[in-house]
C-alpha cells in the first residue's frame, strides 16, 4: 500500500518535472526540473525493487549527465531568456497530444500481462551481475560490445576534442 | 569454439585497438592504412573460413550463419575500399590518422555485430558502436560543413536511436523478450491486431528507428547535408555499408520475429511497400535539381533505399517468397555496394584535385582525367539500371521478386522511377563527356585510389555480366531462425 | 518497530553530524594554529571550546542577502541542495556490527540502514552537491562565483574517476557493496592490504570535498570566494557547514572502507563504535596535517594530477587487486606483502615518469 502511494506520487513527479522541463523557458531552470526527474525516476526504481538500478539512475543521470548538461548551459550565452519558441510550436503540440492519446488508447486496449506476485524487496545487484555475465544464460555479448562503443566514444571525444 | 565463431568481429577490434598503439610508434602514417587493410582481409578470411558453419554462442544472441557472414565480408570488402580510398584523404586530418582507421575498424565490428545477433539489446549497441563511429567520422574535418554534418547526423541519430529503443522496450514488454526466438513465441499466439495493439505500436517505432540508419523517406533529412558535409570516403562508408547493416537487422528482426505470422507480416510488408514507393520517388524527383554531385548521390541513395525496400515488402507479403526475395536484397546490396563505392572513389580522385564538388565543374572531364570519367560514368551507368552492369541485374532481380510476390503496382513504380533517374545520372555522363573543360590541366590520382576505382568497376562489371556465379551464392544463403 | 528506530537514529545522526562538525571547526583552527606555532582561538569557554558557538550565533544574526539580478529562488535552494548530502551519507555508515561488543552487544548493525548497494549509494549521493555548487554559483549573477562553479565541475568530475575506481578494489576484496559486510570483511584492515588504493582515496576524496590542497574553489587571490561569494548569513552558514560536513563524510568513509570501522586493529580488542570515533579524528587529523604541509596546487596542476597521475594508479590498483582475487594468493598477508612493495614502487616510478613528463610544472 504504501508502495503503491509513493508510486504514484513520484511518477506524478517525474511527469510533472518533465512538462515542466519542456514548458520553461529558462533553460537553467529546466535542466534542474530535469534533474528533479531523475530523481522521481530514480524512486519509482526503488518502489518497483531495483534498488541497484536507482542508485545507478542517480550515479549516472544525476552526477555525470546532469552536470555537463548544466556546464553547457553555463558556457552559453543568454540562457536565463531561453531559446524563443519555434514556428512549429503549435504543430509540435498537435502532435505531441496526438501520439500521446493514441498511446494511452492503444495501451489501454492491450490485455497486459500482470505479475502475480507484488513486487519483492531483495537485493538485485548479485542477480544482475550474473544475468549480464554468464555466458551461457546471460548478456554477455551486448555487455562486451559496450566496451567496444565506449572505445569508440573515447577515441571521438580525443578527435574532436584535441588539436593537434 | 565460442571464440572462432566470433573470430570476425574480434580480430578487427583487436586491430582497431592495435592501430591506435601503432599510431604512436609510428612515424610513416601509411602504414596504419597497410595495418588496417591487413585486419579487415584477416577478418574476411575468417569468415570465410566459417562459411558453411551454422553457430549459434552466448546464450543465444550470437548465430554465426551464411547470412551473416556474407555481411561480415561485404562489411569488410567496403571498408577496404574505402581505405583505399582514403589515403589521399588523410592528408587533411592532421595527425589523427590512427583514430581515422580505427573508428571505421571499430564501425565495421559494429556492422558485423548487427548482422550476426539476434537479440535485440545485441542489436542496439551494436548499432550505436556502429553509429557513434560514424557520427565522429563524419565531423572529422572539423571545418564548418564537416562539424555541422557530424552534429546533424549525431542530433537526428540520437532521436531515431530514442524512438528505436522506445519500440524495442515496447516490444520486450508485451512479449516478454528481446530474443527474436522469444519474441516469435509470444507472436505466434497471436491472431490479430486487437490481441495485442501495443506491440503493433512497438513495431512501427522499430521502422522508424530502423528507418534513419537506412534512410528511407520520412526519415531521410539528414542524408543530403551529412553526405556532402562528411569527409567524401566517409559519405562513401556510410551509403553503402551503414545502409547494408540496416538492411540486414531489419531483414533479419522482420522475418524471424514478426515475419511468420501473416496477419502481421502482411501489415508490415504493406508498410514498407508503401514507404518504398514514396521513398524512391521523393529521392529520385529531388536529386533532378542538385547541382552538388554529393548531394546527388545522397538523394540517389536515398532512392536505392527505396528499391532495397521492395525487397522487405516481397517477404512480407508472401512468406513463400523469401528466398528469392533475401537473394534479391543481398545481390543489389552487393552491387549497389560495389557501385555507390566506384562512384565515390572516382569523385574523390576529381574532387582532391579541383577542390569542388559542383557538377559544374566536372564539364570536359573526360580530357582532363579519362580513366576517371570513365569509371565515374560506367558506376554511374549502373545507378542508372543498364546493361551491362550489376546494377541492371540487381533491379531486374529484385522487381522479379517484388512480382512473384504480387507487387505489380509498385514494379511500375520503380520502373517509372528508374526512367527518372536516368535523367540526372546521364546528365552528369553528358556534362563530363559533352561539356568545354576549364581548364585542360591533366588531373593526377594515387596508386590506391586507382586499385580501388578499378576493383569496383571491375566488380560492377563482373557481376553485370557473369551474375549467376553470386547469385548462386545469394541463393544458397539462408539464416538460422528458431 | 522499524520507525522508531529510524527515528532514533536520525536524531543520533543529526547529533553526531553536527556536533562533530563543530568539533571539527574548533580542531581545525587549533590544530592548524599549532602547526603554524600560534596559539589559535583560546579566549571564549576554556580553551577556546565555545568559539564555534560564538561564530554560529553571529553568522545566524547577519543580514541575508539576494542579489538583485540573480536567480532568487535558485540562489535559496543551492545552499539547501549542497548541504543535503552530506548528511544523507550517514544514512548507511555503520557505528557497530552485529554481536557483542565493547560494553552491550546488538541484535542488528548500528545504521539507519544497512543497504546492500551502501558504496553505491555514497557515491551517488555525494555526487549530488556539485549540483548544489553549480546552482550557487549560477544564481549569484557573479563572475567569479561561475568560475568558481566551472572549478568545481572540472574538479569534482575529474577526481570522481579515480575515486571509484580505488572503492572498486574494495569491493572486490569484501565481495559486497554493504558497508557493514566490507567492515566485517577486514580481518586484515583495507589499508594494508590496498596501499595504493587508500593513497588514490584519500587523495581524490580530499579534492571531492575541495581541501587544501585541492581548495582551488577557494583560491582568494583568483576567485574571491568561488561560488559563495554572494551568499552571507545563515545560507553562507550552510555551505560553511556542508564543507565541514563532507570532511566529516569522508573521514567517516575512509574509516569504514580502509581502517575497519568499528573493529579495533586485527580484532585484539572488542568492536564499538570508539573506535570508529577515534578513527574519523585520526582520518581528519591527516587532512589536517595535508592542508598545513603542502600548497595549493594549480588549476592545470589539477587536472594533470587527476587524469595523468591518479587514474593510472587507479588502474593498476584495480587489475592488481582483481589479479590477486582469481589467483591463489587471495587477499591474505601474502597480498599484503606484494601490495605494499607493489604501491611504493608504483608511486615512485610514476611519480618520477610525471615529473619529467611535465618538466617543472608539477608539484
Amino acid at each position: 500500500m504504501g508502495l503503491a502511494i509513493s508510486f504514484w506520487l513520484l511518477a506524478a513527479a517525474a511527469v510533472g518535472s518533465a512538462l515542466a522541463v519542456v514548458l520553461l523557458r529558462n533553460v537553467f531552470r529546466a535542466a534542474l526540473l530535469l534533474i528533479s526527474c531523475f530523481f522521481a525516476i530514480a524512486g519509482l526504481f526503488v518502489t518497483l525493487g531495483a534498488d541497484f538500478l536507482a542508485m545507478v539512475q542517480v550515479l549516472v543521470y544525476v552526477g555525470a549527465i546532469a552536470v555537463l548538461l548544466l556546464l553547457a548551459i553555463m558556457l552559453t550565452r543568454e540562457a536565463a531568456t531561453g531559446s524563443p519558441f519555434s514556428r512549429w510550436r503549435i504543430g509540435g503540440a498537435i502532435a505531441s497530444v496526438a501520439l500521446l492519446a493514441a498511446m494511452i488508447a492503444v495501451f489501454r486496449a492491450t490485455p497486459w500481462k500482470v505479475a502475480d506476485q507484488s513486487v519483492v524487496l531483495k537485493p538485485t545487484t548479485a542477480e544482475l551481475g550474473a544475468r549480464l555475465l554468464t555466458p551461457e544464460s546471460g548478456f554477455v555479448l551486448p555487455f562486451e560490445i559496450a566496451s567496444v562503443l565506449l572505445l569508440a566514444a573515447v577515441l571521438g571525444a580525443i578527435v574532436l576534442v584535441k588539436e593537434k | 569454439m565460442i571464440w572462432a565463431l566470433l573470430g570476425p568481429e574480434l580480430l578487427l577490434a583487436i586491430f582497431a585497438l592495435a592501430v591506435i598503439l601503432l599510431d604512436l610508434a609510428v612515424k610513416q602514417k601509411g602504414v596504419l592504412a597497410v595495418f588496417s587493410i591487413v585486419g579487415l582481409l584477416g577478418s574476411i578470411g575468417a569468415s570465410l573460413a566459417l562459411w558453411g558453419t551454422n553457430g549459434i554462442a552466448l546464450n543465444n544472441m550470437l548465430v554465426i550463419d551464411k547470412y551473416a557472414l556474407f555481411f561480415d565480408v561485404l562489411f569488410a570488402a567496403a571498408a577496404i575500399l574505402v581505405i583505399l580510398a582514403s589515403t589521399d584523404y588523410v592528408e587533411k586530418l592532421k595527425g589523427f590518422q590512427g583514430e581515422y582507421y580505427a573508428l571505421i575498424l571499430l564501425a565495421t565490428t559494429g556492422m558485423m555485430f548487427m548482422a550476426s545477433t539476434r537479440e535485440l539489446v545485441s542489436i542496439y549497441i551494436s548499432l550505436e558502436l556502429t553509429s557513434i563511429s560514424l557520427y565522429i567520422l563524419a565531423g572529422f574535418l572539423k571545418d564548418a560543413k564537416s562539424t555541422e554534418a557530424g552534429l546533424k547526423y549525431l542530433l537526428l541519430g540520437s532521436v531515431s536511436s530514442a524512438v528505436l529503443v522506445y519500440g524495442m522496450a515496447l516490444v520486450f514488454g508485451t512479449t516478454g523478450g528481446t530474443h527474436l526466438g522469444v519474441i516469435w513465441n509470444a507472436v505466434k499466439g497471436l491472431n490479430g491486431i486487437a490481441d495485442n495493439p501495443t506491440l503493433i505500436m512497438g513495431i512501427v517505432f522499430l521502422v522508424a528507428g530502423f528507418g534513419f540508419k537506412i534512410a528511407t523517406v520520412p526519415f531521410q533529412m539528414w542524408v543530403p547535408d551529412v553526405y556532402e558535409g562528411a569527409p567524401t570516403p566517409v559519405t562513401a562508408y556510410l551509403s553503402v555499408a551503414s545502409k547494408a547493416a540496416g538492411f540486414a537487422v531489419i531483414l533479419r528482426v522482420f522475418f524471424e520475429a514478426f515475419g511468420r505470422a501473416p496477419w502481421l507480416s502482411q501489415s508490415w510488408g504493406m508498410l514498407f511497400a508503401i514507404l518504398a514507393a514514396i521513398t524512391m520517388t521523393v529521392g529520385n524527383v529531388v536529386a533532378i535539381n542538385q547541382t552538388n554531385i554529393k548531394r546527388l548521390l545522397a538523394y540517389s541513395s536515398i532512392a536505392h533505399a527505396g528499391y532495397i525496400m521492395m525487397g522487405l515488402a516481397a517477404v512480407g507479403l508472401m512468406e513463400s517468397q523469401l528466398a528469392l526475395a533475401r537473394s534479391g536484397i543481398l545481390f543489389y546490396l552487393a552491387g549497389y555496394g560495389l557501385t555507390n563505392l566506384g562512384a565515390f572513389i572516382a569523385i574523390i580522385a576529381i574532387s582532391n584535385n579541383t577542390g569542388s564538388d559542383l557538377i559544374d565543374d566536372y564539364k570536359g572531364m573526360v580530357r582532363r582525367a579519362p580513366v576517371l570519367s570513365l569509371g565515374l560514368a560506367f558506376t554511374l551507368i549502373s545507378l542508372t539500371g543498364l546493361p551491362p552492369t550489376a546494377g541492371f541485374v540487381a533491379k531486374i532481380y529484385l522487381f522479379n521478386a517484388a512480382l512473384q510476390s504480387g507487387l505489380l503496382w509498385l514494379v511500375i513504380v520503380g520502373v517509372l522511377n528508374s526512367v527518372i533517374s536516368a535523367y540526372y545520372y546521364l546528365r552528369v555522363v553528358k556534362t563530363m563527356y559533352l561539356g568545354e573543360p576549364a581548364s585542360t590541366e591533366r588531373l593526377s590520382s594515387s596508386g590506391p585510389l586507382r586499385v580501388a576505382l578499378t576493383a569496383s568497376c571491375f566488380g560492377v562489371l563482373f557481376l553485370g555480366v557473369l551474375p549467376n556465379t553470386v547469385i548462386q551464392v545469394t541463393e544458397a544463403i539462408k539464416f538460422l531462425v528458431s | 518497530m522499524d520507525w522508531l528506530r529510524w527515528i532514533i537514529f536520525v536524531v543520533i545522526i543529526l547529533a553526531f553530524a553536527l556536533s562533530f562538525v563543530m568539533a571539527f571547526i574548533l580542531l581545525e583552527r587549533r590544530i592548524v594554529g599549532k602547526f603554524q606555532l600560534r596559539p589559535g582561538p583560546n579566549r571564549v569557554g576554556p580553551m577556546g571550546m565555545l568559539q564555534p558557538v560564538a561564530d554560529a550565533v553571529k553568522i545566524l544574526l547577519k543580514e541575508d542577502i539576494t542579489p538583485a539580478k540573480g536567480d532568487r529562488w535558485v540562489h535559496r535552494l543551492a545552499p539547501i541542495v549542497a548541504f543535503a548530502p552530506a548528511l544523507l551519507v550517514f544514512a548507511v555508515v555503520p557505528f557497530q556490527g552485529k554481536g557483542p561488543g565493547l560494553g552491550f552487544s546488538l541484535d542488528q548493525p548500528a545504521a539507519l540502514a544497512d543497504l546492500n548497494v551502501g558504496v553505491l549509494y555514497i557515491v551517488a549521493v555525494s555526487s549530488i552537491s556539485v549540483i548544489g555548487m553549480i546552482m550557487a554559483g549560477w544564481a549569484s549573477n557573479n563572475k567569479y562565483s561561475l568560475l568558481g562553479a566551472m572549478r568545481a565541475i572540472a574538479q569534482m568530475v575529474s577526481y570522481e574517476v579515480p575515486l571509484v575506481l580505488s572503492i572498486v578494489g574494495i569491493v572486490i576484496a569484501s565481495g559486497s557493496l554493504s558497508l557493514n559486510s566490507i567492515v566485517e570483511a577486514q580481518s586484515i584492515p583495507f589499508i594494508l592490504l590496498q596501499p595504493l588504493g587508500f593513497l588514490i582515496y584519500f587523495l581524490g576524496a580530499t579534492a571531492e570535498i575541495n581541501r587544501a590542497p585541492f581548495d582551488l574553489l577557494e583560491a582568494e587571490s583568483e576567485i574571491v570566494a568561488s561560488y559563495h561569494t554572494e551568499y552571507s548569513g545563515m545560507r553562507f552558514a550552510m555551505f560553511f557547514l556542508g564543507e565541514y560536513a563532507y570532511a566529516l563524510g569522508v573521514s567517516a568513509i575512509v574509516s569504514v572502507l580502509f581502517l575497519g570501522g568499528y573493529k579495533f586493529p586485527f580484532g585484539l580488542l572488542p568492536q564499538s563504535f570508539i573506535w570508529f570515533l577515534a578513527k574519523i579524528f585520526l582520518v581528519f587529523f591527516l587532512m589536517l596535517w595535508v592542508r598545513s604541509t603542502l600548497p595549493r596546487v594549480r588549476i592545470d596542476q589539477m587536472m594533470a594530477f587527476a587524469w595523468k597521475f591518479l587514474l593510472p594508479l587507479s588502474l593498476v590498483n584495480l587489475l592488481l587487486v582483481a589479479a590477486e582475487g582469481v589467483s591463489t594468493i587471495g587477499f591474505g598477508w601474502a597480498a599484503v606483502g606484494i601490495n605494499v612493495i607493489l604501491a611504493i614502487a608504483f608511486v615512485v616510478i610514476w611519480a618520477n615518469r610525471f615529473y619529467r613528463v611535465k618538466g617543472v610544472t608539477v608539484g
